[in-house]
C-alpha cells in the first residue's frame, strides 16, 4: 500500500510538472506580448517594463523563466486580468466556492437518484421498469446540456413562473462572503431574513443542479446496473442465496458491497465531464463561478485569466482524479495487488 | 454416446461478423438506432440537394414566417423562416453536415491517429511506453471543452479550429482504449503462438491484434462520436466554433435565442436534432455492445 501510494505521487508530480509546463507555454503561444501575458499589464513604462523583464527572467533562458513562473505560482502571483486589473488568484478564490457548490450538489443528487434507480433496474433486467429506466438513461445520455438548460428555463421559469433564471441568490438579499458557497453563508449570517434567503438560494440552485445532474445521473444508472448484473453472476452470490439468505439479505450483504466499488472509481473518471458541463451551466444560468468566467475570458481575450483558469480546473479534475483512485484501492483489495 | 464431432454444425458455425449482426439485429432499439444514424449520414452527404431553399439567401420580404402548421405558415417555408428570412428547413439541413459530418470526420481523424500512436505504444515496451502513459494520464485529466477552450483561445475561434480542438481532446482516449485492448492481446495464446511462428512486430499487429480488437474500437469511437457532436455544438452555442451565419445547429440556437418567445421553432428544432442525432449514436453504440457482449456468452 506504501509502495502504492508513493507511485500515485511520483505519478501526481509528473502530471503536474506536465501541466505547469503547459500552462507556461501558453503565454507564448497566446497571441500578444508575452510580459504582457505573464503579468496581465497592459500598459507599463519602458523602465517599468524593462524591471519586469529582469524580474520574469525573460533575457534568459526558458528554463530559467519556467523556474521563475513556478516560484511566482507558489507565491501567489499569478498576474493582473486584463479585463478587471484585478490579481487572478483572488478573482478564483471569490469564484471557485461557486463552481464547487453546484458540482457537488449536482453530483450528489447524481447519487441518490442514480445509485437507487441503477440497483431497481438490475434487479428484473428485461422487465418494464428496468426498459424504462434505461430508456430514460439513454436519452439523458444524449440531450445537450444548454438546450436542455434552455427547455428547463423555459417550462419552469418563463411558462410556469415557478423557479429564478439566473443568479445564485436573489438581489434583495445581502449575504457577506465568508466562505463563498452560499447555502453556508446564509446560515453563517445572522439576518432576521435568513429563512428567506435560504429558501430563495434554494430555489435558484434547483434548477442548475437539475441540469448539472442529469448528465452524472445517467452515467451511475447505467454503471451500477451493469455493475450490478456483473456481481449478481458470481459464484458467491449464489452460494450466499444456497446458505438460504433471501433477495434483499444478499444484496445488502453481499451485492451492493461489491457492485457499488466501481462506482467511487467512476466518480474520478466522470469530474472532468462534470466540469465541463458545469461551465456551460453557468453560462446558461448566469452562474457566477468559475466556468462563466473562463468562458468570459475568451471573449475578452484575457489570456492570463484562461492560463490561470486552466491550471485551477485541471488541478481539481486531477486531485479528484487521484483521490477516487485511492479511495478505491483502500476500499477493495484486489486492486492494490497490481 | 454423442457422436465425435470435429466442427461444429454448419449453422452454428457463423463468421463472427455475421454472429454479432444476428446479435444486433435482435435489438429493436439498436435497429433503430442504426437506422437513424444512415439518415443523418444521407443527409449529411445529400444535404445541399435536398436542401429547397439556399440556406443563407436572406429575403426580407419573409421575416420570421410562422411554421407551416400555423395559421400564418407558408407550404413552401415548412419550418418557417428566422429572423433574416433564411428558410429554417434548409438550415437544418446542412448543419447535418456541420454537426454532424464534420464530427464524423474529427472521430474519424482522432481513431486513425490514435491506432498510430497507441499501437506503438502498445507494442513498445520500457521507458517509452511509460512515459507515453504519463503524458496520456495528463491529456486524459483535462476536460475536453476546456482543452478545446484553450486551443480556441491560441488559434481564435472558428469551426475548422474547433476540428483540430475537439480531435486532440478525444484523441488520448482513442490511445488509451488502443494501448489497453493491444497488451491485452499480447497475453494471449494465439498472439504467442503466432509470435513462435516466427511472426515479425508488424505482422503480429496486422494480422492478429487488428482483427481482434477493432470492434472494440468501434464502440469506443461510437462513445467519442457523441462527446464530438455534444462538444462540436456546444462550442457553436457558446460562440467559440462555428461563427454566425454558418448554418450549424448549436450556432443557431445561439442565434435564435433572443427571439424564443416569438419564434420557438428557431430553438426547440436544432436542439431536438443534436439529441436524436446523439441518441442514435448511443442507440447504436449500446447495440454494438450488448451484442458483443451476448455473443460471447454464447
Amino acid at each position: 500500500m506504501t509502495l502504492y501510494l508513493l507511485r500515485r505521487l511520483f505519478l501526481l508530480a509528473f502530471v503536474f510538472l506536465g501541466l505547469s509546463l503547459l500552462a507556461f507555454s501558453l503565454a507564448y503561444l497566446f497571441p500578444g506580448d508575452v510580459l504582457q501575458n505573464f503579468t496581465g499589464l497592459t500598459t507599463m513604462s519602458t523602465e517599468h517594463a524593462a524591471e519586469l523583464q529582469a524580474e520574469y527572467r525573460l533575457d534568459s533562458g526558458y528554463l530559467q523563466q519556467y523556474i521563475a513562473y513556478l516560484q511566482r505560482i507558489f507565491n501567489g502571483n499569478w498576474g493582473l486580468s486584463f479585463s478587471s486589473n484585478q490579481p487572478v488568484l483572488h478573482e478564483i478564490q471569490l469564484l471557485l466556492p461557486a463552481t464547487l457548490e453546484l458540482a457537488a450538489y449536482a453530483l450528489l443528487m447524481s447519487f441518490f437518484i442514480g445509485i437507487p434507480l441503477g440497483i431497481l433496474a438490475a434487479i428484473k433486467p428485461e422487465g418494464i421498469i428496468s426498459r424504462i429506466i434505461s430508456a430514460l438513461a439513454v436519452a439523458g445520455f444524449s440531450i445537450p446540456v444548454f438546450w436542455w438548460a434552455l427547455l428547463l428555463i423555459m417550462l419552469f421559469s418563463l411558462g410556469l413562473g415557478w423557479l429564478p433564471t439566473a443568479g445564485r441568490v436573489g438581489v434583495l438579499y445581502e449575504i457577506p462572503h465568508v466562505t463563498g458557497f452560499m447555502l453556508l453563508d446564509i446560515l453563517l449570517s445572522n439576518s432576521q431574513h435568513q429563512s428567506e434567503a435560504l429558501i430563495d438560494a434554494l430555489r435558484h440552485l434547483l434548477l442548475p443542479t437539475l441540469v448539472l445532474a442529469t448528465f452524472p445521473t445517467t452515467v451511475m444508472i447505467r454503471f451500477t446496473r451493469d455493475s450490478m448484473l456483473d456481481v449478481w453472476e458470481q459464484s458467491y452470490i449464489k452460494t450466499a442465496r444456497a446458505k438460504g439468505l433471501n433477495r434483499a439479505q444478499v444484496l445488502y450483504r453481499h451485492g451492493l458491497r461489491n457492485a457499488l466499488l466501481p462506482v467511487i472509481r467512476q466518480i474520478g473518471l466522470q469530474f472532468s465531464t462534470l466540469i465541463t458541463l458545469a461551465m456551460i451551466t453557468e453560462v446558461i444560468f448566469s452562474w457566477p463561478g468559475l466556468g462563466r468566467w473562463l468562458i468570459d475570458s475568451i471573449y475578452q481575450r484575457n489570456y492570463p485569466a484562461i492560463q490561470a483558469g486552466l491550471l485551477v480546473i485541471s488541478t481539481l479534475v486531477i486531485s479528484v482524479n487521484m483521490l477516487t483512485e485511492i479511495l478505491h484501492t483502500l476500499f477493495n483489495p484486489l486492486a492494490r495487488k497490481r | 454416446m454423442a457422436r465425435f464431432r470435429l466442427l461444429p454444425d454448419e449453422q452454428l458455425a457463423r463468421s463472427p461478423l455475421r454472429e454479432l449482426w444476428r446479435e444486433f439485429a435482435r435489438q429493436h432499439s439498436a435497429m433503430a438506432g442504426l437506422a437513424l444514424f444512415l439518415l443523418f449520414v444521407v443527409l449529411a452527404v445529400l444535404s445541399p440537394l435536398l436542401a429547397p431553399h439556399d440556406p443563407y439567401l436572406q429575403n426580407d420580404a419573409l421575416l420570421l414566417i410562422a411554421p407551416s402548421w400555423s395559421e400564418a405558415g407558408l407550404v413552401q417555408y415548412p419550418f418557417g423562416t428566422d429572423d433574416l428570412g433564411r428558410d429554417l428547413l434548409s438550415r437544418m439541413l446542412i448543419g447535418a453536415r456541420y454537426s454532424f459530418g464534420i464530427a464524423l470526420i474529427t472521430v474519424l481523424g482522432a481513431l486513425l491517429t490514435g491506432l498510430v500512436l497507441g499501437s506503438l505504444a502498445g507494442m513498445s515496451k520500457g521507458l517509452k511506453s511509460s512515459a507515453l502513459n504519463h503524458v496520456l494520464d495528463l491529456a486524459l485529466t483535462i476536460p475536453s471543452l476546456l482543452l478545446a477552450i484553450i486551443i480556441v483561445a491560441i488559434l481564435g475561434p472558428g469551426l475548422i479550429n474547433t476540428i483540430w480542438a475537439i480531435m486532440l481532446a478525444l484523441l488520448p482516449q482513442f490511445v488509451h482504449s488502443v494501448r489497453n485492448a493491444i497488451a491485452e492481446q499480447l497475453n494471449l495464446d494465439y498472439v504467442i503462438a503466432y509470435r513462435l511462428d516466427g511472426a515479425s512486430n508488424w505482422q503480429v499487429l496486422t494480422r492478429v491484434i487488428l482483427p481482434n480488437i477493432w470492434e472494440r474500437l468501434t464502440v469506443t469511437a461510437s462513445m467519442a462520436l457523441s462527446t464530438a457532436i455534444l462538444d462540436i455544438a456546444a462550442l457553436g452555442f457558446l460562440g467559440l466554433g462555428a461563427q454566425a451565419p454558418t448554418a450549424e445547429w448549436g450556432a443557431i440556437i445561439a442565434d435564435s435565442l433572443d427571439l424564443i418567445y416569438v419564434a420557438p421553432v428557431g430553438v426547440a428544432l436544432p436542439g431536438l436534432l443534436i439529441f436524436t442525432c446523439v441518441l442514435s449514436v448511443n442507440l447504436v453504440g449500446d447495440g454494438l455492445r450488448n451484442a458483443m457482449k451476448k455473443r460471447r456468452d454464447n
